[in-house]
């Protein structure tokens, strides 16, 4: 009788991550479906990481406006890529958590000894969204192709409407509440007292970091040029808080308070992909290629905003206290804080959330406020106010970005740094991680 | 005629369809000048035994409810299967007050038990507590609902026929003013809101259906069923009411379609209350509360 030997739990790695430049919606990739840009971001990854005709352990990725006839989006993009064709490969879909969660889910894999390797990626197009047509011409053209004889067929067909035609394009209102994730935001910075100048100075800042990341040549080693796109498109490196002032406010004009959100301290649309190369420590001593993190623990939150009781995007301000407890650690912990800016007021209404007594008694359940970001540790190349955020891709260009950070920190002051990462989502939904330099 | 009267009962074989009865409204409504009025209801309650609904008619209703689709009938599709005997109580010819052109002001529903799919129910209606209100006559037509024998779901609909004056004296009912609290969404509601809910609940009362038909009673434009949007809210409270609850509601103002109102449906107390007001004037639509029963 054999004797079983299931393997240990062990460390899983960030080894490295590779994206397309993001691009403005309508842009130079708003011909570029969903799985061309996955592929090319997966692509390039294989050319930076040499991995050819190499046998992933699994590949997965997901996109948020997914056209049901990719139902194997993820599994396509690696039949198109240079990787093995038995690379495996499944679709995750969690709302603009979904890069994010490719990267907890495949390093639990690889922790478990199921995966030696795994790649991550995610993308989003809203240049290339799928359009349905509406549900009553829908259910016409289903009854019509179960109708089994002429009269049934009229009869399917006599229930079409012309109004019924018009096609029905995806929206970014929440189904239960009727209200975009703007509107919703608006009712959240109006709750925590967000003033306009702050948002745009977490805008400012967005730009101005990510431009000296670029300028600093940060991102040759993880962004591929795609269709002519060598930059990130959204970036405006000469913005100014004169500038930002300027704009006018675009949601929450119906509310009491004054409208405070606009074009320029909130995410545009944006196309683009990224993906994110994990493996254990042997895998990689195998490639020769250099552990940049570990990816330590991950919390999901969610909350019930479809009764007010908290904002749509606040569910990191409770998923991330659990997650640190945990582990025994607290803000102060973090040499970097990763806080997806949706909008700038979600990063200040979580950091409000943290920073208040009552919160932190009254919904944390800790003695008083669960504490303080050091505003010198936050998305310190930037976040998605300056790259766009292609819904799904933006996990995977945190994790990427922030993995290196850590690995060169750890080589400049030593140490073992750690990185907090924070995504909202649409739903009330929220995934948080911790990363720390391998 | 007060509540608990030793009421004549009368056995309808089936429930009848709101299409047969609006004509019979009608008539009602070109006759009734010509009879004197008696401000006395009548004391009959009117039953169908063994109602059963069917999958399709609840889906529908569901889906355009934004209910959950399961095999529970929402406390609004209950509603829906019951009404059409407590209109029938309204187009009697015995029943004083014109029938077209009340307007339904209140609305409360216990459901006390759940009421699964294929369940046979039994249905009554009558009419009760005919009063004064300040700008006409008030009266309540209440519906029960028993499986096995067992009282699973009460309705009490209000309705005011204004301008009909009966003796009493009109209670003051003088309502705090609404301040529009922060909302928690919005309902974007089609200029073909009242065609979609008259198909699943068979309340094809013109008001409802253009606008064509919505000035002949006076509304510029065709307005929602309060129902519709009532029964919206209880969609949105979701899950939470628990197995039995209380569903109250009043319509203030009617919803002119199209139309965007803001709403907010929250946890108050040990139940969630509920509002629906114009984005624009902030001029509330209907507010209400759901609770334990």
């Amino acid at each position: 009788m054999a004797t079983p030997k299931t393997p240990a739990p062990r460390r899983a790695l960030v080894l490295g991550g590779n994206r397309i430049p993001f691009a403005r919606a309508g842009g130079r990739y708003a011909h570029a479906s969903n799985q061309d840009m996955l592929t090319a971001a997966l692509d390039g990854l294989v050319a930076r990481y040499g991995l050819q005709g190499e046998r992933i352990g699994e590949v997965a990725a997901g996109a948020v406006l997914k056209h049901s006839r990719d139902f194997n989006l993820t599994r396509e993009a690696v039949l198109g890529s240079a990787l093995s064709a038995q690379t495996p490969a499944y679709d995750v879909q969690q709302a603009c958590a979904t890069g994010l969660e490719t990267v907890v889910s495949l390093s639990n894999k690889i922790r478990l000894g199921q995966l030696e390797s795994a790649i991550s990626g995610g993308v989003d197009t809203t240049s290339d969204a799928p359009i349905a047509v509406s549900d009553r011409l829908r259910r016409a053209l289903l009854d019509l192709s179960r109708a089994k004889n002429m009269q049934q067929k009229l009869a399917a067909a006599a229930k079409i409407r012309p109004k019924d035609l018009a096609p029905s394009t995806p929206r970014t209102s929440e189904p239960r509440t009727g209200l975009s994730m703007g509107e919703h935001q608006a009712l959240t910075t109006a709750q925590w007292g967000i003033t306009r100048e702050a948002q745009d100075e977490v805008a400012y800042a967005s730009h101005h970091r990510l431009a000296a990341a670029w300028e600093a040549g940060f991102f040759d080693d993880l962004v591929t040029p795609y269709r002519g796109q060598t930059i990130d498109g959204n970036l405006r490196a000469d913005t100014s808080l004169e500038k930002l002032a300027t704009l006018r406010p675009t949601f929450g004009l119906g509310l009491d308070t004054p409208a405070t959100m606009t074009a320029g301290n909130s995410t545009p649309l944006t196309d683009g992909a990224s993906t994110v190369l994990l493996g254990s420590d042997e895998w990689a001593a195998e490639h020769d290629l250099t552990p940049l993190a570990v990816v330590v623990d991950a919390e999901a939150g969610a909350v019930d905003f479809v009764h007010g009781e908290d904002g749509l995007l606040m569910a990191p301000a409770f998923a991330v206290p659990r997650l640190l407890a945990r582990n025994g650690l607290t803000l102060d912990d973090f040499a970097y804080v990763e806080i997806h800016e949706a909008f700038a007021s979600t990063v200040l209404t979580t950091l409000a959330a943290w920073e208040s007594d009552e919160f932190g008694r009254a919904r944390l359940g800790l003695p008083g406020a669960f504490g303080t970001v050091d505003r010198e540790r936050l998305n310190v190349h930037g976040s998605s106010l300056a790259a766009g955020h292609p819904f799904a891709a933006t996990g995977g260009r945190i994790v990427a970005t922030i993995s290196k950070e850590l690995h060169l920190r750890k080589q400049r002051d030593g140490g073992t740094p750690r990185a907090l990462v924070s995504v909202c989502a649409a739903g009330g939904l929220g995934l948080t991680a911790i990363l720390e330099a391998a | 005629m007060t509540d608990g009267a030793a009421a004549q009962v009368v056995d309808i074989e089936r429930m009848p369809t709101m299409g047969s009865l609006y004509p019979v409204a009608g008539v009602r409504a070109a006759t009734s000048r010509l009879r004197p009025a008696s401000r006395e209801l009548p004391a009959t309650t009117l039953r169908t035994a063994g109602v059963v609904a069917t999958a399709e008619h609840l889906t529908a209703y569901q889906h355009l409810l934004g209910e959950s689709a399961s095999d529970r009938l929402p406390a609004g599709f209950v509603h829906v299967l019951a009404f059409p005997l407590a209109f029938s109580v309204m187009v009697r010819p015995d029943f004083p007050l014109p029938v077209l052109g009340m307007v339904h002001v209140a609305n409360r529903v216990t459901q006390h038990a759940p009421v699964t799919l294929g369940t046979p129910l039994d249905v009554t209606a009558r009419a009760r507590d005919l009063r004064a209100h300040r700008s006409g006559t008030q009266v309540d037509l209440v519906a029960s609902v028993h499986a096995d024998g067992e009282l699973v779901w009460e309705g009490v609909s209000t309705y005011l026929a204004k301008g009909v004056r009966i003796a009493g004296d009109a209670p003051d009912d003088e309502r705090a003013p609404f301040v529009a609290p922060v909302p928690t969404g919005e309902w974007r509601l089609g200029p073909d809101t009242g065609r979609r809910y008259a198909a699943v609940s068979g309340d094809r009362n013109p008001i409802h259906l253009s606008a064509l038909g919505a000035k002949a009673f006076g509304f510029p434009r065709a307005i929602a069923h309060g129902m519709y949007t009532a029964a919206r809210a209880l969609a949105d409270v979701g899950a939470a009411r628990g197995d039995a609850f209380t569903w109250a509601v009043d319509f203030q103002a009617p919803v002119l379609l199209p139309s965007t109102v803001s709403v907010r449906v929250a946890a108050d107390g040990d139940g969630f209350a509920f509002a629906g007001w114009d984005r624009r004037s902030g001029r509330p639509h209907l507010t209400g509360t759901v609770g334990p029963a």
